[in-house]
């Protein structure tokens, strides 16, 4: 190797870590892989996960594949959809990670020919399970089966889910979903089983940009806001966080999503609701109102019936 | 390319972008009619249990054998009514896994200990009528009596839960009015009560009980009325057209729930009670047979219409814009 090439191999951050292992068959996991992949180490009891940077997608769906090889999940369709270079469609049992295409018509309603060049007409945006804070699946599973990890993320445990199928409404974003084949709830575990073995979930080792970005939720959340800043003083005055805590995408309740995005868009764009809710919060309500009618009307009963017979 | 916004479907407010008018929530799973059947008998069989009790207190002419009607009635929810909910399940031999933990949270969970404590009740009430005047198990009646309140508690809430049950999904047409919907299902659980409980008693030509509970049947209808109304004027103010211009909506709703459920079993009973008594006994059973009917349609049409809503991104984006955030406490 030239003396240039290894400066240039040290200028991208390279962990120092990995001068250990140079060959390129190893005899097993590296100990807390994630440490030299994305300078994270995972450890139980700390908050983990995504923080994905749109401008960075070049919709390559490196992601989508290594999310349905490493889970072991089959395609959910394998027709063309129409809609740009989408052939996923959304999130499913199946599918945990989907690229969204959107390729920006001008207000005339054709495409737009004056953009400024490398293609600032697309968005490209791959969208996960949020892993809310105050997760609606997780809150309203009545199995328990829902559940959250060391890490604090949302699992199913397929061993104790029974396909109720209360977690899909739940859910603000429409990720969860039940496969009809098996019976049960399926979503992104945020690789789970990655975790507990040191490793970085899967789509965010693939992921050649660092669109997707894995890391403790409160480190994320500050590389986040320097970098809409660092937008908004390059021109992109539409760059915004969604599921930051409190904002767009993290509001009624749901605290903030680890799973949260940069976006330069309307949040509709994408598919996002812009003001989600926390189901939760409608339990009270919905029960107190109910009981107090039938309180009310068993008062009328009483006295109807009771009318001056006794 | 990037679609633009199409015409805005229904009395939609949203008409900015969406992705491909693809939908952005997941309609529940559920089998509409099998889950709408569960929450007509549950909310029947909790409130004539509920009635039972009432009864007994209050000792019109024959409450004995009206409140038997009623524990009778209540063997709708553990039977049947459980068994739909079963079959509902995509996993269904696992079952008894709702019973591994309590859950605050999710109404499905609080619902499925109170038609525990619903069934468990209820059987204690029905072995009592059933059982209690065979020698050696005189025992059970005692047992009955006691298990009447906490039955009779339960089957309230086993009337209206589901509301709350629905209401605390993301699905518009449900989360946009949880007071309303579980007004609307409780007193559409106490009219179906009252309805099946005053067609027996017409049958057992003991006309002046009937009468009493016809006449409780309005003051639950026209409260559901009031309900419906409400939900109404709410679904539309977040534009959510699929109360209206869905064939569920327009079938279950306008038609079975309001109309035929409600409008019209008000007018029979409210013109059998102008008229003497005799002259009215017709009018009365029709209004009640319409009254279960209206119970069920209502059940099944606020499922679908509610699941259309989540299926339409303009419906579920428009619903999730901030101003339609429920104000800071
Ligand atoms: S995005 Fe949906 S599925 Fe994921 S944690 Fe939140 S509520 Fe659950
Ligand atoms: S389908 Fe499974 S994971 Fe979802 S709420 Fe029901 S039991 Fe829980």
């Amino acid at each position: 190797m030239s003396v240039t090439a290894e400066r240039s191999v040290q200028a991208v951050h390279v962990h120092p870590r990995a001068r250990d292992y140079p060959g390129s068959f190893l005899d097993g996991v590296i100990p807390n892989e994630s440490e030299l992949t994305c300078g994270t180490r995972i450890e139980p009891g700390k908050s983990y996960g995504f923080f994905t940077d749109t401008t960075l997608c070049i919709g390559c769906k490196a992601c989508e594949v290594a999310c349905k090889e490493w889970n072991a999940l089959p395609a959910d369709s394998v027709g063309f959809t129409g809609m740009s270079y989408d052939n996923t469609g959304g999130l499913s049992a199946n599918t945990w990670r989907h690229v969204a295409f959107i390729e920006k018509r001008g207000p005339t309603g054709t495409r737009q020919t004056d953009q400024d060049a490398f293609q600032s007409g697309w968005l490209m945006m791959s969208d996960v399970c949020k892993h809310c804070h105050n997760a609606p699946c997780l809150e309203a599973c009545p199995t328990g089966a829902l559940f959250r990890t060391e890490f604090d993320t949302v699992v199913v445990q397929q061993d104790i889910c029974n396909g109720c199928g209360y977690c899909v409404p739940a859910c603000p974003f429409g990720v969860v979903d039940l496969n009809p084949l098996d019976g049960k709830a399926h979503k992104c575990t945020l690789c789970y089983d990655r975790l507990k073995g040191g490793l970085e979930p899967a789509c965010a080792k693939a992921c050649p940009t660092d669109s997707i970005q894995f890391g403790e939720v409160p480190e994320l959340q500050a590389r986040a806001e320097q970098r809409v800043e660092q937008l908004q003083s390059l021109g992109v005055a539409g760059a915004h966080l969604y599921g930051a805590p409190g904002g767009e995408g993290a509001t009624g309740g749901l605290g903030h999503l680890n799973a949260f995005f940069l976006l330069t868009e309307r949040p509709e764009t994408y598919g996002l609701p812009p003001a989600p809710t926390r189901p939760a919060n409608r339990v009270a309500p919905g029960l107190l109102a109910g009981l107090a009618t039938m309180a009310g009307l068993a008062l009328g009963a009483l006295a109807l019936l009771g009318g001056g017979r006794r | 390319m990037h679609d633009m916004p199409g015409p805005a479907q229904g009395g939609s407010a949203y008409d900015g972008p969406t992705y491909y008018d693809r939908p952005s929530l997941k309609p529940a799973p559920f089998n509409t009619t099998v889950v709408g059947g569960y929450i007509f008998l549950a909310g029947l069989a909790g409130a004539a249990q509920m009635l039972a009790a009432l009864v007994r207190r209050a000792r019109p002419p024959g409450f004995r054998r009206v409140a038997r009607t009623g524990h009778a009635l209540s063997l709708l929810a553990p039977t049947l009514g459980a068994g739909l909910l079963i079959y509902d399940l995509h996993t269904p031999q696992r079952f008894a896994n709702m019973l591994r933990i309590f859950r605050r949270t999710s109404p499905m969970s609080i619902g499925t200990w109170v038609l525990m404590a619903f069934s468990g009740s209820s059987l204690a009430t029905v072995a009592a009528d059933w059982l209690g005047r065979v020698p050696g198990l005189r025992w059970l009646r005692p047992l009955g009596r006691a298990a009447e309140l906490p039955a009779a508690v339960s089957g309230a809430a086993l009337g209206t839960y589901t509301a709350s049950l629905l209401s605390a999904t993301s699905t518009p047409l449900w989360a946009a009015t949880p007071r309303a919907l579980a007004v609307r299902f409780g007193a559409s659980s106490v009219a179906s009560a009252c309805a099946a409980l005053s067609l027996a008693e017409r049958r057992a030509d003991n006309h002046r009980t009937a009468r009493d509970l016809d006449t409780l049947a309005l003051a639950a209808l026209g409260v559901e009325l009031a309900a419906s109304l409400a939900c109404r004027r709410r679904w539309r103010a977040v534009g959510l057209g699929a109360a209206e211009d869905t064939v569920s909506g327009k079938v279950l709703l306008e038609g079975g729930a309001d109309l035929v459920g409600t409008a019209l079993p008000i007018a029979l009973h409210a013109a059998a009670l102008a008229a003497p008594p005799a002259a009215s006994r017709r009018g009365s059973a029709l209004g009640s047979f319409a009254t279960l009917i209206g119970s069920l349609c209502l059940r099944i049409g606020v499922l679908e219409a509610g699941d259309a809503t989540a299926l339409r991104p303009r419906e579920s984006l428009g619903f999730a814009q901030p101003r339609n955030l429920p104000r800071q406490r």
